[in-house]
């Protein structure tokens, strides 16, 4: 049984088999380190922004000069009037730009509370959010230094992250968006495994490598794919987590536990695509359509609470949103520990769902195609039998000669 | 010459409408994702995110403090608790996304001109509660501070309120949101998406195309069809002005109906959305004729397109902006049409720019599109010389 079982591994996984070492290894490895590097910078800085001045004042060149120093802002043009400000900010110069109004030395001296307007083009949620907390800082910090520098201001605020101390979003985004690319990577790559017999009217070639055992075939076309690709995650995620805090080895064992289950979930997600279907291209559309957007929907860019009830509970279904959970709760430390086990039990009980079903409907398709593929000539790659490819072939050249 | 290339044209859409394939990625993926992903940002913002209060002083002041948090749109207090450990507790079971903790002695401090430090604690994972959360707790608490500041400044420098208040605040800000204005979160990014919809869903329905044309089997039943044999020329353009007009439509859709249904300001003036339209979907199918030469199974490209979406929706420079990308990352992005069209299709109908505006980013879509003719061509050519092949891609 074992030889069968690698001679059927070999078969599937070292034939020519260029698309699915792009989908399995090459694409989502590369593409978790290239989001990676993209976030290199981790925090947003050198936001442009441009300012009118109107008033020439030594109040406005102080307030001129604090902006400049500000290392999250940049300040890019100083326009001559709003118009100008107004169409760099749509052709996307600026981000924002403040208007230092006339005479706003001489009003603030004399307690007229002159309002400094900040026009901020609000189309890019998190630079606009960044610009105008540290417009408002810079500004208000010099206003309070006017009149009441002797006078502590009596309440202060402190914001922290919790688990997230750097107020690195960025890196956690990069962590979700890695989960995301394994997510479809393991429902594309078990609709290739499971559909590429079906395209090529293999299935045969394949149950008689396997020994005749549909459990050996199951195994050697599934059981390396999972292994590989949570291999994979894993060390993406291990890898990314460097722009984050140090894991813990009890985090990194419980974040591998949803890491595999998820990747268990995803590829028996897409032996049922294949089951149902009986079609690569169908089932690829059908993972591309649910896989492809799961991101947008398992909650870390936009929560899940604010979604209308028929898109929650799609994104209950997701896996994807339940291993975001538990990286998530792993920010917390040992409260979120002991959180993430019921979301690591109900990702089990997913796992064994989803493979159950698509075990069962994989089997009912290959046994269906054993079946309609019996009529067909075996295609056995011998020295001394002329191949169905090379028969092919020859009528093929045949007809061009003709022609 | 008109009715060779319209022929072309003609057949050409006859074969994506009756293909299963080309429909599901022609056809239903732009309609289905259009409806598909701004559903979930249906509510736009997010208000009344669970919260929590540590009330560690058990004072008026403090109890005016969580009214006054409980009063804001942004947050809902869930709860009022006596230490810090049943907050974190609850914020991992995700009962609550954070909690302001008031600390002991906050009434005293204040009625002492002594200053006094309340903490807002968020979880770490979710950059958008942190931002509603932090601003709902801090604008509340700095609210109470203000007033008592400004009880100090009259007392201590004997001017009325009124001057108190202005010299606490000499210079006001008032931020104007200039688009997008209540914030909303599918305004934000559903419009891009839908740009980078058309582009993924165009590609890979031409590759889709392609690489049934690359196959033996379309080949052997077509060999004989007089489009097929058509010259190269005018089979290429024949078959970019079926998809142009198929996704011209396309754009129409989302400009009249998404755009309305889901709410969407829809600034766009004719003239710049028509040659956005032109340039764009020029860019974008010949780039998909480059890449549809390459595949010699209809599914490759979809398998392939599919996983790099992600990586092509954020150098788009919608979310994250190129200037904090590697300059190597940017020159990548260069290849890609979405990068010039997304902020392009933004600034048109986001913004209302006008064709002045948009001018630099649909000069380099017109380049691309130039670029990927001149090489679809080319790669067209190699391919109708090329034998019968079969490969795994």
């Amino acid at each position: 049984m074992l030889k069968g079982l690698l001679k059927t591994i070999g078969k599937i996984y070292f034939g020519h088999k260029l698309v699915l070492w792009m989908i399995l290894a090459v694409l989502p490895v590369g593409v978790s380190v290239f989001m990676l590097e993209m976030f290199s910078n981790e925090i947003v800085q050198h936001i442009p922004v441009g300012i009118l001045k109107q008033d020439h004042s030594q109040l406005a060149d102080r307030l001129e000069r604090a902006l400049q120093s500000s290392p999250v802002l940049d300040v890019k043009v100083n326009c001559h009037d709003m118009s100008e400000c107004e169409h760099a900010v749509i052709r996307g110069d600026l981000q924002t730009f403040i208007v230092l109004p006339t005479d706003l030395e001489r009003r603030a001296l004399r307690l007229e509370a002159p309002v400094i307007p900040v026009y901020s083009s609000g189309q890019n949620y998190l630079t606009n959010m960044f610009a105008t907390k540290e417009i408002r800082a810079v500004i208000t910090s010099i206003g309070s230094d006017l009149f009441t520098a002797s006078f502590d201001d009596p309440v202060k605020t402190e914001i922290h992250s919790v688990g997230n101390i750097e107020g690195n979003y960025q890196g956690f985004l990069a962590l979700g968006l890695l989960s995301a690319m394994f997510h479809l990577a393991g429902m594309l790559v078990a609709v290739y495994i499971a559909s590429f017999p079906l395209r090529d009217k293999r299935v045969r070639e394949f149950y008689n490598y396997a020994e005749r055992s549909w459990v050996t075939l199951g195994i050697a076309s599934f059981v390396p794919a999972v292994i590989i690709l949570w291999l994979e995650y894993m060390g993406c995620y291990a890898y990314t987590h460097r722009m984050l805090m140090p894991m813990g080895f009890e985090e990194f064992v419980m974040v591998s536990v949803a890491q595999l289950l998820m990747v268990i979930c995803c590829v028996g997600a897409g032996m049922a695509f294949v089951g149902v279907t009986g079609v690569m291209r169908i089932a690829t559309g059908v993972s591309g359509v649910i896989g492809g957007p799961a991101f947008a929907f398992a909650g870390q860019t936009y929560p899940v609470m604010a979604m209308p009830f028929a898109v929650r509970c799609f994104a209950f279904v997701l896996p994807l949103t339940h291993v975001l959970r538990v990286q998530s709760m792993m920010l917390l430390g040992d409260v979120g520990m002991a959180e993430s086990w019921n979301v690591i039990k109900l990702m089990g009980g997913m796992a064994l769902f989803w493979t159950l079903f698509g075990s069962f409907a994989m089997l009912l398709r290959w046994q269906y195609r054993l079946k309609h593929d019996s009529q067909i000539p075996v295609v056995v790659e011998d020295e001394d039998v002329v191949t169905v490819d090379s028969l092919f072939k020859g009528l093929l050249e045949k007809i061009r000669r003709r022609k | 010459m008109i009715s060779r290339l319209l022929k072309v044209t003609l057949t050409e859409w006859k074969l994506f409408v009756t293909d299963p394939a080309a429909v599901l990625l022609l056809v239903v993926a732009g309609i289905l994702y259009a409806f598909y992903y701004p559903t979930a940002y249906v509510n736009q913002t997010v208000t009344r995110v669970p919260v929590a209060v540590v009330d560690l002083d058990h004072s008026a002041k403090s109890r005016e403090l969580t009214r006054m948090a409980a009063a804001t749109q942004q947050v809902e207090v869930k709860a009022v608790y006596n230490d810090m450990l049943e907050a974190e507790s609850a914020m991992a079971r995700e009962d609550i996304f954070g909690f302001m903790v008031i600390p002991e002695n906050m009434e005293h401090d204040l009625l002492n001109k002594k200053s006094t430090k309340i903490n807002i604690f968020t979880h770490g994972a979710y950059v958008m509660l942190h931002g509603t959360i932090g601003t709902a707790f801090s604008t509340c608490a700095l609210t109470v501070g203000a007033v008592s500041k400004v009880k100090a400044i009259a007392l201590g420098k004997k001017v009325p309120s009124a001057k108190a208040m202005a010299m606490r605040d000499p210079m006001p800000l008032s931020i104007q949101t200039m688009f997008n204005n209540t914030g909303s979160y599918s305004n934000y990014v559903v419009p891009s998406v839908l740009v980078l919809i058309l582009q993924q869903s165009l590609v890979i329905g031409i590759c889709v195309l392609g690489g049934a044309r690359g196959h033996r089997r379309f080949r052997r039943n077509q060999r004989y069809s007089e489009v097929e044999n058509e010259s190269m020329p005018y089979r290429y353009l024949g078959r970019s002005l079926a998809y142009f007009m198929h996704y011209c439509c396309f754009i129409l859709f989302y400009h009249c109906v998404i755009y309305n249904l889901f709410d969407f300001p829809r600034r766009g003036e004719l003239l710049p959305m028509m040659i956005f339209a032109v340039v764009f979907l020029a860019s974008v199918i010949n780039f998909g004729m480059c890449l549809s030469q390459v595949f010699l199974h209809r599914e490759s490209s979809m398998q392939l397109f599919l996983n790099l979406s992600i990586p092509i929706l954020f150098l788009a420079n919608f979310s994250w902006p190129s200037y904090l990308m590697p300059s190597w990352m940017v020159g990548l992005s260069y290849i890609l049409p979405s990068t010039f069209a997304v902020p392009a299709w933004l600034s048109i109908e986001q913004m209302g720019g006008d064709i002045y505006d948009v001018a630099p980013k649909l000069y380099l879509l017109a380049i691309q599109a130039v670029i990927y003719l001149v090489l679809g061509m080319t790669l067209t050519h190699l391919r109708d010389k090329s034998k019968f092949t079969t490969g795994d891609m």
